[in-house]
C-alpha cells in the first residue's frame, strides 16, 4: 500500500527538488540559496569548475553531508529517511572506491546479499563480456577493469536515480566511451534518472537531457538542452558589425582567430542573423561562457 | 573470456527456519558478517595457526617429555592423570585465548577506520545498509562471533591433541600422563565456556570503546586507546593526588572476577596432609565449586552493556555524517 501510494506521487513529483539549499564548511561557503528541480527520466549533467559546489551538492543529495534548505529526493529526505532512500538510489562516488581487497565474487555475493533489487544473473552476463575473473581482487584490475565491475555491480540493480561523481576520471577513451554507451543502451529507461558531475563535458555532452551548471556555490542555468537551443546563440560576429552586435547586450564575448564570438541569451535569430555567422552552442562553450562572464 | 559464476547457488531450504534465514534483514547482516572474515583474515588464519602449532606440539615433543616425565607415568595415579588431563584441557586453550585479545583489539580499532583510510566507505554508503548495522555487524564479529569461533576451535583442539597424545603414549612414543575422563572433560568445557560468556559480557564495554575510537579518531588509533587512558592516570594522580581512573580501569579488568570466588573453590578443595598443608585431589571437583552465577547478577556487567550500547549508538551516529574519507 505504502509503495504503490509511493510510486504514483513519484510519478506526479520531481526525483530531486531543492529549494534554499545551504552548506558552509566552516566560515566557507560551499552552496548558497541553491535551487533546482530535476524530473524523472532526465540525465542530468551538474556541471561546475573545481570547488563550485557539485560534490557538496551530491553529497547532499546522497544524505552524505548536513545542510541547511529542503531537499527532497524521491519524496523522502536525504537527513532523516537516508536508509529509506538508498533502497532506490545507486551512485559511484569514484573508480577507486570498491575495497581493493575483495574479490570479484565476493563483491558480486555482497551487493546480492544486502540490496533487494540487486540482479545477480544481469551482472554475470555482463561481467562474461569483460575480461574480469571472478577470482581476481580489486586490487590486481586495471582502473578500467574496477570501474567495468563497478558499472556491472550497478546496472544489476534497479534503482530509480542513479548519482554518478566523475565516474570515469582517469580512465583512457576506450574505456570511458564504452562506460557511457553500456550506460545508455543497458540501463537507461524513462522511468531511471541519472545524474552526472564531469569535467570532461564535450564527451557527454550528447548524453544530457539536462545541464545545471553551478559557480561558486549558486547555479547559473538549469536548463534541458532542447531549451538551450532555443534560447542560447553564439555570433560569429563580422568585423565591421562589433559595435552593433555589443549594443544587443551579449553576455560574453571572447576573440578567436582575430574575430569576435559573442552569446546572446534569449535573442531572436533574426535580430542576429545580419550580424555574422550564428550557431547554436555546444554545452562546453556555454559552460565557458557562463563562468567566465561576469554577468552570467 | 567468459568466466565461470564463482557465486554458489545454494538448495532451497523450506519451512519456518528458511523463511527466518531468507529475511532481508537477517540476510543483510549474515552477508556484512562474512564480508568481515573477507577482508579480515587474520580473524580465521589466526586462530588456525595456533590450532596447527598445538596439534604439531602434540606430535613433536617426544624428546623433551621422555625425559621430563616418562619415567614418572608408570607410578602416576589414576587421579592425578585425570587432574592433569582436566588441567591440559584448561591450559591447551590459553594460547587460543591470547590470540583472541590480540585479534578482538586490532579488528575492533580498524574495521571502521580501514574503510575510511581506503575510501571504500563510499562504496559502503551507495549500498543501503544502515550506520546501526554496519556498526553491530562489527561488535558483532569481534564480540560474539570470533570468542563462539575460538571456543569451538580450542575444544576441537583439545580433543584431537588429546587424541594424539593418548595414541602416541599406547604406542610407547609418549609419556602416558593424561587419563581421558568424559566427566571432567565436559565440565571443564562447560566451566571454560560460562566463563567465556561472562567474559564476552564484561569486557564488552571495552570493544564498544575500541569500535568507538576507530570511527572517532583521525589517525593513530591504537596510541589513542592506549597512551590517552595512560596520560589520563598520570594527569590524576599528579594533579589530583588521587587514583580513581586506575581503579576503575583496573576494576574493569579483573573486578568480575571476584564474583566467581575460585579462591575459596580451590580452598574448599583442598585435602589436609600431613604438616599442615593441603593438596588439590580433583581439579574437576574445583570447577564444580566456582560460582558462576554471581557474575550474571552483577550490576556493573549490566551497566558495562549499557555504556557498549551507547558507544554503538554514538559510533553509528558519527559514521553516519564521516565524510572526510
Amino acid at each position: 500500500m505504502a509503495r504503490s501510494t509511493q510510486t504514483v506521487s513519484a510519478m506526479t513529483t520531481p526525483v530531486i527538488e531543492a529549494r534554499g539549499l545551504k552548506k558552509s564548511y566552516r566560515t566557507t561557503p560551499a552552496l548558497e540559496e541553491v535551487n533546482f528541480s530535476v524530473g524523472a527520466g532526465r540525465i542530468v549533467g551538474l556541471i561546475g569548475p573545481n570547488g563550485a559546489g557539485k560534490t557538496t551538492a551530491l553529497k547532499s543529495i546522497l544524505g552524505l553531508t548536513r545542510f541547511d534548505g529542503e531537499l527532497r529526493v524521491l519524496g523522502f529526505d536525504p537527513r532523516s529517511q537516508r536508509d529509506e532512500l538508498m533502497r532506490d538510489v545507486s551512485f559511484i562516488a569514484d573508480v577507486a572506491v570498491l575495497p581493493r581487497w575483495m574479490r570479484v565474487s565476493q563483491a558480486l555475493e555482497l551487493v546480492a546479499g544486502v540490496h533487494g533489487r540487486f540482479d545477480l544473473t544481469r551482472a554475470q552476463e555482463f561481467l562474461r563480456r569483460t575480461d574480469i575473473r571472478m577470482r581476481s581482487r580489486v586490487r590486481e584490475l586495471s582502473k578500467g577493469m574496477v570501474t567495468q565491475l563497478h558499472l556491472a555491480l550497478i546496472l544489476a540493480i534497479d534503482a530509480r536515480l542513479l548519482v554518478l561523481d566523475e565516474p570515469t576520471l582517469g580512465l583512457d577513451l576506450l574505456y570511458r566511451r564504452q562506460f557511457y554507451d553500456t550506460l545508455l543502451n543497458d540501463y537507461f529507461n524513462h522511468e531511471r534518472t541519472i545524474l552526472i558531475t564531469t569535467h570532461q563535458v564535450e564527451e557527454v555532452e550528447n548524453l544530457f537531457t539536462d545541464v545545471i551548471f553551478i559557480n561558486h556555490g549558486r547555479v547559473v542555468l538549469d536548463s534541458s538542452v532542447e531549451a538551450i537551443s532555443e534560447r542560447f546563440v553564439q555570433v560569429t560576429v563580422a568585423p565591421d558589425r562589433v559595435a552593433e552586435a555589443r549594443a544587443l547586450q551579449p553576455f560574453y564575448e571572447r576573440e578567436v582567430f582575430g574575430r569576435t564570438v559573442m552569446m546572446f541569451d534569449g535573442r531572436p535569430g533574426g535580430e542576429l542573423a545580419p550580424l555574422g555567422e550564428l550557431r547554436t552552442p555546444s554545452i562546453a562553450d556555454l559552460f565557458v561562457a557562463k563562468m567566465e562572464s561576469p554577468n552570467p | 573470456m567468459s568466466t565461470p559464476a564463482a557465486v554458489s547457488t545454494r538448495p532451497p531450504q523450506s519451512g519456518l527456519a528458511a523463511t527466518w534465514v531468507n529475511h532481508p534483514q537477517v540476510r543483510m547482516f549474515r552477508t556484512l558478517v562474512r564480508r568481515e572474515f573477507w577482508e579480515h583474515r587474520s580473524l580465521w588464519l589466526a586462530p588456525l595457526a595456533v590450532t596447527a602449532l598445538l596439534l604439531a606440539s602434540a606430535l613433536l615433543t617426544h624428546g623433551v617429555a621422555k625425559i621430563d616425565a616418562g619415567d614418572a607415568s608408570e607410578w602416576l595415579d589414576p587421579q592425578v592423570k585425570t587432574n592433569l588431563f582436566a588441567l591440559a584441557q584448561w591450559g591447551l586453550t590459553i594460547p587460543h585465548y591470547l590470540v583472541m585479545i590480540l585479534l578482538q583489539t586490532f579488528y575492533l580499532l580498524d574495521c571502521l577506520y580501514a574503510e575510511r583510510k581506503d575510501r571504500s566507505i563510499l562504496f559502503w554508503k551507495s549500498l543501503p545498509i544502515s550506520d546501526s548495522i554496519t556498526v553491530l555487524s562489527k561488535l558483532f564479529v569481534g564480540g560474539v562471533v570470533l570468542p563462539l569461533g575460538i571456543f569451538v576451535l580450542a575444544l576441537v583442539t583439545d580433543v584431537l591433541f588429546t587424541i594424539i597424545w593418548d595414541l602416541r603414549a599406547f604406542i610407547g612414543q609418549a609419556p602416558d600422563l593424561v587419563l581421558w575422563d568424559t566427566v571432567a572433560f565436559l565440565k571443564t568445557q562447560s566451566v571454560m565456556f560460562l566463563g567465556l560468556i561472562i567474559s564476552m559480557l564484561w569486557y564488552a564495554p571495552f570493544l564498544g570503546a575500541f569500535l568507538l575510537a576507530s570511527v572517532v579518531v583521525r589517525r593513530n588509533v591504537l596510541m589513542w586507546v592506549t597512551v590517552v587512558p595512560l596520560l589520563a592516570v598520570i594527569i590524576e594522580r599528579i594533579a589530583f593526588g588521587t587514583r580513581w581512573l586506575s581503579n576503575f580501569l583496573r576494576y574493569r579488568t579483573y573486578g568480575v572476577w571476584g564474583d566467581l570466588h575460585v579462591e575459596s573453590a580451590i580452598l574448599n578443595s583442598l585435602r589436609p596432609v600431613g604438616g599442615g598443608g593441603g593438596v588439590i585431589v580433583s581439579i574437576p571437583e574445583v570447577f564444580d565449586r566456582v560460582h558462576l552465577a554471581p557474575a550474571f547478577v552483577d550490576i556493573d556487567l549490566w551497566l558495562g552493556l549499557l555504556f557498549t550500547a551507547g558507544c554503538v549508538f554514538a559510533a553509528a551516529r558519527v559514521r553516519r555524517y564521516r565524510d572526510d574519507a
